[in-house]
């Protein structure tokens, strides 16, 4: 798959503005609904918000890091390889939402959350957009990044953005529809 | 009657905008880096347009009931800008995309004409808020933005009107006193 640097951060950006919506209208509803859970094992609202802020408190050091040392200045083209088509469309949000297992360290099932909790996750928007905007600069291909579940893969720089960016999207998805169930 | 609304009149008659966009308080029709060439219309509710350097967020314009919006730096190259453009309460925008709008300009002398006359008023703008800045006196510059847009008093809530003037609100409440 190939296509522009500048429509993959755009699209990527605009994904970003709608997850960062979404967060600010969670913000209005009264905690008790951000906490509900439908079954002992289904997560909160502030549960799924949790479990983005650990993968955000991985990643968006990690990609920051690998802008400001990057050598690779800006391509026009951005080539995915299979390794990352593969994970980012692995953790889209699509409408039969498709189970995954969550890694222990991220699984955020009982923890103790509050609208903390939101504030981080809306600071980590932020940085995400700021990102977008430094990943101008370098090749969205040649500059790699680590990635949280295996320490022998490395992801280019704009499959790791999209992993990224679709994985909130995803669980942002399940936090509204969990939002609809605990009002109804 | 004035350019701007002749301009929302006709582009309404001819039925060109492309939809209604309902923004919830603090939502954002744009963020930093992304390419945005529509032009909005404010049917209600009201917006700030504003730029973040290091963690300071500087207001850059509003925009309230029956003003036009845009990130007029992307509409014109069509390429990334740096506004953030948020709501700042409940807002419907009504939008019409730059191709139709091009269309529309192009079709004939008087529109061309019409365009011509809000970017001049623009140009005129922009000289006022360039000397705005350039004003040392917070006072002053208080008197500057309430002598032109007294309106924007009313419309918005006075710590983005504080980062416009820029200013602290406190300083802004004690001018607002005096």
């Amino acid at each position: 798959m190939a296509l522009s640097s500048k429509q993959l951060l755009q699209n990527l950006l605009e994904v970003t503005r709608e997850n960062l919506n979404l967060a600010e209208n969670l913000k209005k509803q009264p905690i008790d609904f951000l906490n509900w859970k439908q079954s002992k094992e289904s997560w909160s609202v502030l549960e799924c918000i949790e479990h983005l802020n650990r993968y955000g408190d991985f990643y968006i050091p990690e990609i920051t890091k690998r802008i400001n040392t990057s050598k690779h200045k800006h391509s026009e083209v951005f080539k995915s390889n299979w390794l990352g088509t593969y994970f980012s469309k692995s953790v889209s949000y699509n409408e039969n939402l498709n189970k995954m297992k969550t890694f222990k360290s991220m699984n955020p099932l009982n923890s103790s959350l509050n609208s903390q909790t939101l504030e981080k996750f809306i600071s980590q928007q932020h940085q995400i957009i700021e990102l977008l905007d430094k990943s101008k600069d370098v090749s969205l291909d040649k500059t790699k990044t680590a990635i949280s579940i295996s320490k022998f893969i490395k992801l280019r720089l704009g499959d790791t953005l999209r992993v990224l960016i679709y994985h909130n999207e995803r669980h942002i998805m399940q936090a509204e529809k969990t939002l609809r169930k605990a009002i109804s | 009657m004035n350019p701007i609304s002749k301009l929302i009149d006709k582009i309404s008659n001819e039925n060109l905008w492309d939809k209604e966009i309902r923004l919830e308080r603090n939502d954002y029709l744009k963020v930093k880096g992304s390419i945005d060439t529509n032009i909005y219309l404010v049917k209600s509710g009201s917006l700030r347009i504003f730029v973040v350097d290091e963690y300071e967020e500087h207001t850059i314009r509003f925009g309230y009931k029956n003003n036009l919006i845009a990130s007029l730096d992307s509409f014109l190259s069509e390429e990334p800008s740096e506004l953030h453009i948020q709501a700042l309460k409940k807002t419907t925008l009504k939008v019409i995309n730059k191709k139709s709008y091009t269309s529309f300009m192009d079709s004939s002398l008087e529109n061309k004409k019409l365009w011509l006359d809000i970017l001049e008023a623009f140009v005129l703008q922009q000289m006022e808020r360039e000397i705005d800045i350039l004003t040392s006196s917070p006072v002053e510059r208080y008197n500057r933005v309430l002598k032109r847009s007294p309106q924007l008093f009313q419309e918005i809530p006075s710590k983005y009107i504080a980062s416009y003037l820029r200013m602290t609100p406190e300083t802004l409440s004690r001018i607002k006193k005096y």
